[in-house]
């Protein structure tokens, strides 16, 4: 019993590890403040939950559900080049508001506020994942292949230019580099983690509904890659397991499950505010939080 | 034609509910200058307070409307004095004090969610009323009472803003904070008041709000949602220009329903906002400052 529950808080903070690495790049790397990275996580779920419906084989889910919210990232990063800071969390956000009206109102494809039950287990090359051991092996090693897709990506010289570009987007101009292109990959290559990661958690959940994608799933995110700190992966890794694991202890006080989701925002919210105001470099921030 | 007329009435309604929230939230940027989210918690709060007061402990009910007021400008302060400035003190960006914002509003959302609960509240001060006709659009007493209100209240807010020192203070503030501080104008303390008034305003809101709707623990994030996108439309940081473009979101929503499902209504709002942070950053009423779109980097 108390097995199948670590094996499940271990999925979640494989999900978590995805989606966090991810928004770090375009945040933590690139400093491009993104507050719409719910939105690719909430596509790459209901592009997964509907291939995975009709009977689509889990790879192609997958694979679609990352390509379209990384078309979608490209899509936001036209209208949203050249605005900066508050302005670009704040047109961000109102992206991620829209993705979540089109999710909560597309009755026909999404079919609303009833959400999508009973999405198939994922099944590769004949075996299927309906174990959630096997399940985890499967999280585990996708989000290993992200963080080193992701770490490799930081290292290069391209990695290089996304922090030239966070640092002074001006001067790696005036060094001829295409700015727009660069944000554009970084900003299509978070978005296709992320809807990996709304993938993996569609086929986990098998159900999924237009209220796990909105302004109280954020937080938890921002909460991550902030206590880990900007530009700090291993920071990201080390408070996504944090964030996941904090609230847990409230269950077994015995709180009812009325209580235990709003003491888990509170948790997150206080946290955040904690970081924010005493810590803002968080556990590894490779820079100041300005 | 009645038609257009009961959606030009709804909307006025609509656009009346969301000035009132916008132009507590456009006193505070101009002074503050940062996205204050968590501004429709103040919203929230005091329609909650007022739950409290009238409908559970049978106070008065102009007692507990005064008494939400004061609550709700002192919420504000606390805001201001526990969080912000501490950030400010550090001299934190406006994006640090815009994810501080989110989290306060998250914060105060799942506090009334935590004491509350998630079932919808109801304040019968009004007992459901026939509405009255108006060249065949219908109207409650009530609703005529939140117009008038916020239109008084928006008239006062505005003579304020001109008339009396405080005002002016706080427009030479806006304007630029290193002269007016040069002048002996504190601006620790205009940042202060402006929260004060900011969310005294807020509380008004809250309470016709409450009155006109159902109480609900997220509320405050769909209110402040509109409230933001109206003063991004008329042009953040102006208080004419939130209640012009909160008037305006007000109709396009309910005009816009004419021509896609009910439930789009929220997603207009939410393209107009898009639309405009990208077109036109500084609003329609707004001017654009070099610099201001740099904020934060």
């Amino acid at each position: 019993m108390i097995e199948a529950y670590l094996i499940h808080l271990a999925i979640l903070i494989c999900i978590y590890i995805i989606l966090s690495i991810s928004l770090q790049l375009s945040m933590g790397f690139t400093g491009l403040f993104n507050f719409g990275h719910i939105a690719f996580y909430c596509t790459g779920a209901y592009v997964s939950a509907l291939l995975a419906l009709n009977g689509f084989p889990f790879w192609v889910c997958l694979i679609a559900a990352g390509i379209i919210s990384a078309v979608f990232g490209i899509v936001l990063a036209f209208p949203t080049n050249k605005l900066k800071g508050d302005y670009l969390a704040l047109a961000t956000l109102g992206f991620s508001f829209v993705i979540y009206a089109i999710a909560l109102n597309w009755v026909e494809l999404t079919r609303g506020p009833l959400g999508l039950p009973g999405i198939p287990k994922p099944e590769l090359l004949g075996f299927v994942f309906s174990d959630n051991l096997a399940f985890l092996g499967l999280a585990a090693i996708l989000a290993l292949i992200s963080y080193l897709v992701i770490k490799r990506v930081v290292v290069s010289p391209f990695g290089r230019v996304l922090e030239s570009i966070r640092d002074d987007e001006l001067a790696s101009k005036t060094l001829a580099k295409k700015t727009f292109r660069v944000k554009c990959y970084s900003l299509a290559l978070s978005a296709f983690f992320a809807g990996i990661a709304g993938s993996l958690y569609a086929s986990y959940i098998t159900f999924i509904d237009p209220s796990s994608f909105t302004l109280l799933q954020l937080i938890p995110i921002l909460a991550i890659v902030i206590i880990g700190g900007l530009a700090s992966l291993e920071g990201t890794i080390i408070a996504a397991i944090i964030i996941v694991l904090l609230p847990e202890p409230l269950r077994f006080i015995g709180f009812p499950s009325s209580v235990v989701g709003p003491a888990r925002q509170i948790i997150y919210a206080l946290l955040l505010l904690i970081i924010l105001l005493f810590r803002p470099k968080g556990i590894d921030g490779k820079i100041e939080l300005e | 034609m009645s038609l257009v007329l009961q959606l030009l009435m709804n909307g006025l309604i609509a656009g009346a509910i969301y000035a009132l929230v916008a132009s507590g939230f456009s006193l505070i940027y101009s002074t503050n200058k940062f996205v204050h989210f968590a501004h429709g918690s103040a919203v929230a709060v005091s329609a909650y307070f007022l739950y409290l007061l009238f409908s559970m402990f049978n106070f008065e009910f102009f007692l507990s409307v005064f008494l939400v007021i004061l609550f709700a400008g002192a919420f504000g302060l606390l805001m201001d004095k526990a969080v912000y400035s501490q950030l400010r003190k550090r001299k934190a960006s406006g994006l640090i004090l815009l994810i501080a914002s989110i989290a306060l509003l998250i914060l105060f959302e799942s506090l009334i969610l935590l004491f509350f609960g998630a079932d919808v509240k109801t304040i019968n001060l009004i007992k459901v009323e026939k509405g009255l006709e108006f060249f065949g659009a219908i109207i409650t007493p009530l609703q005529i009472v939140i117009i008038v209100t916020s239109i008084v209240l928006l008239a006062l807010l505005f003579v304020f803003m001109k008339r009396t020192k405080l005002g002016k203070a706080m427009r030479a503030v806006s304007d630029n904070k290193d002269v007016a501080e040069i002048m002996g104008i504190s601006s620790t303390k205009i940042f202060a008041w402006s929260f004060v008034i900011g969310s005294a305003v807020a509380g008004v809101a809250g309470i016709l709000i409450g009155l006109e709707q159902n109480l609900e623990p997220t509320m405050g994030t769909n209110l402040m949602i509109k409230g933001f996108t109206g003063a991004i439309i008329g042009g953040v940081g102006s208080v004419p220009g939130a209640i012009l473009g909160s008037f305006l979101l007000g109709l396009a929503e309910n005009f816009g329903i004419w021509f896609l499902p009910s439930g789009y209504k929220d997603a207009i709002a939410f393209v107009i906002l898009f639309i405009f942070l990208i077109f036109r950053p500084q609003g329609i009423l707004g001017i654009k400052k070099q610099g201001d779109k740099q904020a934060g980097a």
